[in-house]
């Protein structure tokens, strides 16, 4: 792997430099194995155009996208509004940039909760094992049975429909299918020889589920949460679309929902915000594709 | 010249609505009306039950106005015409009223109406409909004989004959309703209904229809002509609008959607019309808490008036189709009175009203915050002007927060609990302004949790004497000027932003005759309605 080679003492075996870049670091190794995937790394790509946007397009956009700037339903192009106006003569534009924020943070803050409920449930689940187990997996399975939408919807209707509620009622939502990954991780993990040995000498049970299981875990955890991150913006586009949603922060989904109607007369106004809705998820899915190979222990040395 | 003069004098010497009504009459002008055809008719609308005494809405009151029988009827110029009644008289003193009831006339059931039913029907109206002005006025109703009904008036109403005329007042069957049962919860409401009117109830599939057949027995020499009325019930907007296109209904009343009424337009075998609706008068209209936050003040009040554009709303968002409101009455009506206050688009005379109400603006332009609801329905006349007035109050300094409700319900709680800001609304005339106008403004029906009073609270005590002489009033001419004043007050105290009056249409198959057209619409009797040519 050197280019070097010693030219003296061939004999001596030098284990040091041998070994150094066998064992690369973790995530660089990651890295490594998420660049090969282009795919991914578009996902990355695009992912970070459309953060930008939320972080610096109102500095660049400077605009009120609740403004009436020009006719209603005017197409795009019109008068330098290159997306067109919605029904009420609002600049699209200025509506994806702007609303681009509070679809991301939805989509990250649902993402996080259903990460730290499933992993909450599944980790206490797969160690603990017994009653614990049996509780926690029927609690997993009356939420998995009950469809999520509708969940979801009854949830924002019982408190009104702000960006904490929408967020926290799509987490509640969906963190069963990671609850039930983590507690398949953490049964694996638990029978294996280094946690018998943290056991061995003394390790507190909240020392081994933290610190010695869940690193170990987490591969699998991280993939399942990129995807989270996915399904929640469809959430909340979808609860938007019902109009159950903050109609003062603009948000992608509100746009499809406010501007449904009128999909036969201006056609722009849904297919847009529809368009930023689909790359969003696509860059988000083509990560956790990526992340899944490359953390994917069997897959590396491919 | 001469004709021209004639023509003058004549309508000088009748009275305007009776020389129309006497011109005008559709019967005379076409070919006498052919029996038979089916009419379906599309509705988004589900009726809890079929008895319209006790319940209000027209998803009752247009079946019921099939099913259910009127001592009077209205004709699309306001006159009345005997139905049930054959003749009545008023007393000179205005508190009597005696109707002679048409002989021979019988329920479904094949029962005389008699006037015992016609004072069970009064009573259980007074008794149970939320309406309490449209017969409030009547006292008792005496029946000397089975053909002679007697109203008595504890006051003089202008518009018991009105209010007689629609389905708010149906004649009910006494033997039927009057066995000791809640009316409002009667079985009999839907299964089993015996009616009184021109078309028999057969069947009503909950949410989906309503089978109407002809009332082989409806003792009437004029109707009904068809054999069959289906009312489909379809709750997706475009679903509606693709069964006329198709050919699968033949009527779609209550359409309100520019939309809607756009595409449908366009489709070669359908008619609009905007008649038939005289006597609804749908206002849209910004209500204010005129007790609470910043719209106690009146300066507050003309100030967001005068930054809302009515023409925007009109022609851009309701594509021209809706009319302007300037006042509480519907421009339809005659007692409308629109040299007021209107508070005409002027950016500079808001912003000056906002300075004098102390209201300044802060540091990011804005003066205060304001809370607007609306209606979780007809989303034209209510959530798209909540929505245009962020960007049209934000130019004036107010930061509106448009708060959107899931159901009806939740909306009506809170205008009717009076914890609300501002809202948007949608309140009918109701055809005179006793039954439907005098409730958003008297002092004593600001009732808390009560949807449709007074729920902007507002009291002056001149409107309240005004609107009781008014509502006892039986000279014309007296009561326009007494109305006309009214509205002029309420203009200027403004405890409601009225908008416009909600375009309401009816598509129907151009070979269909006599379309429902009188002032109350599909809210009255369509036994005159036929098919020219039956649509295969």
């Amino acid at each position: 792997m050197t280019d070097q080679v010693e030219p003296s003492a061939p004999a001596a075996p030098k284990l040091e430099p041998d070994f150094v870049p066998e064992v690369e670091k973790p995530w660089l190794q990651t890295w490594r194995m998420f660049a090969k995937n282009r795919a991914a790394l578009f996902g990355l790509v695009l992912l970070s155009v459309i953060v930008g946007m939320a972080v610096l397009g109102p500095t660049l956009y400077p605009a009120d996208p609740y403004d009436i700037v020009w006719a209603p339903q005017s197409p795009p192009g019109t008068e330098g509004f290159i997306l067109g106006t919605d029904y009420l003569g609002r600049d699209l534009l200025a509506g994806i940039i702007y609303g681009s924020r509070a679809t991301l943070i939805v989509g990250a803050a649902a993402a996080l909760i259903t990460i730290v409920i499933g992993i909450l449930v599944g980790a206490l689940a797969g160690y603990y094992r017994g009653w614990v187990e049996e509780l926690l997996m029927r609690i997993t399975e009356f939420f998995q049975v009950l469809p999520p939408l509708l969940l979801a919807m009854v949830l924002v209707l019982l408190f009104s429909p702000t960006l904490v509620t929408i967020s926290i009622a799509i987490g509640v939502v969906s963190w069963t299918a990671t609850a039930r990954l983590a507690r398949a991780e953490f049964l694996r993990i638990r029978e294996l020889e280094y946690v018998k040995g943290a056991r061995s000498i003394g390790a507190r049970n909240s020392r081994i589920i933290w610190l010695v299981i869940l690193p170990n875990a987490a591969p699998p955890l991280i993939v399942s949460a990129a995807f989270a991150v996915g399904i929640a913006i469809l959430f909340e586009a979808g609860l938007s679309f019902l109009e159950l949603n903050d109609p003062n922060i603009m948000s992608w989904g509100y746009m499809i929902g406010s501007n449904r109607p009128y999909v036969l007369e201006s056609w722009w106004a849904v297919t847009f915000p529809g368009i930023a809705i689909f790359l969003t998820v696509l860059a988000v899915s083509l990560i956790g594709d990526g992340l899944n190979d490359a953390l994917n222990p069997r897959l590396r040395q491919r | 010249m001469v004709k021209f003069k004639k023509l003058a004098t004549v309508a000088l010497t009748a009275t305007v609505g009776a020389m129309f009504g006497a011109t005008m009459q559709p019967q005379t002008a076409q070919a006498a009306p052919k029996a038979g055809g089916t009419l379906v008719w599309v509705s988004s609308q589900v009726p809890r039950h079929f008895n319209p005494a006790v319940q209000s809405g027209v998803a009752t009151m247009a079946p019921g106005a099939q099913l259910f029988g009127f001592l009077v009827r209205a004709d699309e110029n306001w006159n009345i015409h005997p139905y049930l009644a054959e003749s009545w008289t008023v007393s000179d003193d205005g508190l009597t009223v005696a109707f002679k009831l048409r002989k021979g006339a019988k329920f479904h059931d094949g029962q005389e109406i008699t006037s015992a039913d016609v004072a069970f029907s009064v009573a259980t109206q007074q008794a149970n409909h939320p309406f309490k002005t449209s017969l409030g006025a009547v006292e008792r109703v005496e029946t000397p004989d089975p053909m002679t009904a007697v109203f008595k008036l504890k006051q003089p109403h202008p518009a018991l004959l009105l209010a007689l005329s629609t389905a708010l007042a149906p004649i009910i069957p006494k033997h039927v309703y009057g066995d000791g049962q809640d009316v409002k919860k009667h079985p009999r409401n839907v299964k089993d209904l015996v009616g009184s009117g021109p078309f028999l109830l057969k069947e009503y599939k909950k949410a989906q229809h309503v089978i109407m057949l002809k009332n082989p027995n409806f003792n009437s020499s004029d109707g009904p002509y068809l054999d069959r009325i289906i009312i489909k019930i379809i709750r997706d907007a475009s679903a509606r609008v693709i069964a006329m296109e198709k050919k699968e209904a033949q009527i779609f009343p209550y359409m309100v959607d520019s939309k809607d009424i756009r595409r449908l337009s366009k489709s070669k075998h359908i008619k609009i019309t905007d008649k038939g609706y005289a006597a609804i008068g749908p206002v849209t209209w910004l209500a204010f808490n005129t007790k609470d936050g910043p719209t106690a003040d009146v300066r507050v009040r003309q100030a967001i008036a005068y930054a809302i554009d009515r023409n925007f709303i009109i022609n851009a968002l309701h594509g021209g189709l809706s009319k302007p409101a300037t006042g509480p009455i519907a421009p339809g009506s005659p007692f409308y009175n629109g040299d007021v206050e209107t508070y005409d688009f002027d950016l500079d005379k808001a912003k000056a009203l906002l300075d004098e109400a102390g209201l300044k603006p802060g540091s990011d332009g804005m003066r205060f915050k304001l809370e607007v609801d609306h209606i979780p329905a007809v989303p034209e006349q209510q959530k798209a002007i909540a929505e245009y007035l962020r960007p049209a109050l934000k130019k004036v300094g107010i930061a509106v927060r448009v708060r959107n409700a899931p159901d009806f319900p939740t909306w009506a709680k809170r205008i009717s609990g009076h914890q609300f800001q501002a809202s948007m609304d949608i309140v009918f005339n109701w055809g005179d302004p006793v039954i439907g106008v005098h409730r958003t403004y008297l002092c004593n029906n600001i009732k808390k949790g009560v949807i449709w009073s007074n729920t902007q609270q507002y009291c002056n005590p001149k409107v309240d004497s005004i609107l009781e002489m008014a509502g006892k009033e039986t000279d014309m001419a007296k009561r326009v000027n007494l109305y006309g004043e009214f509205q002029r007050i309420v203009a200027d105290d403004l405890p409601l932003y009225w908008i416009n009056i909600m375009p309401q249409r009816t598509a129907y198959h151009m070979d269909l005759g006599n379309p429902p057209t009188s002032v109350w619409g599909v809210i009255s009797p369509m036994d005159q309605t036929y098919w020219k040519k039956q649509p295969k």
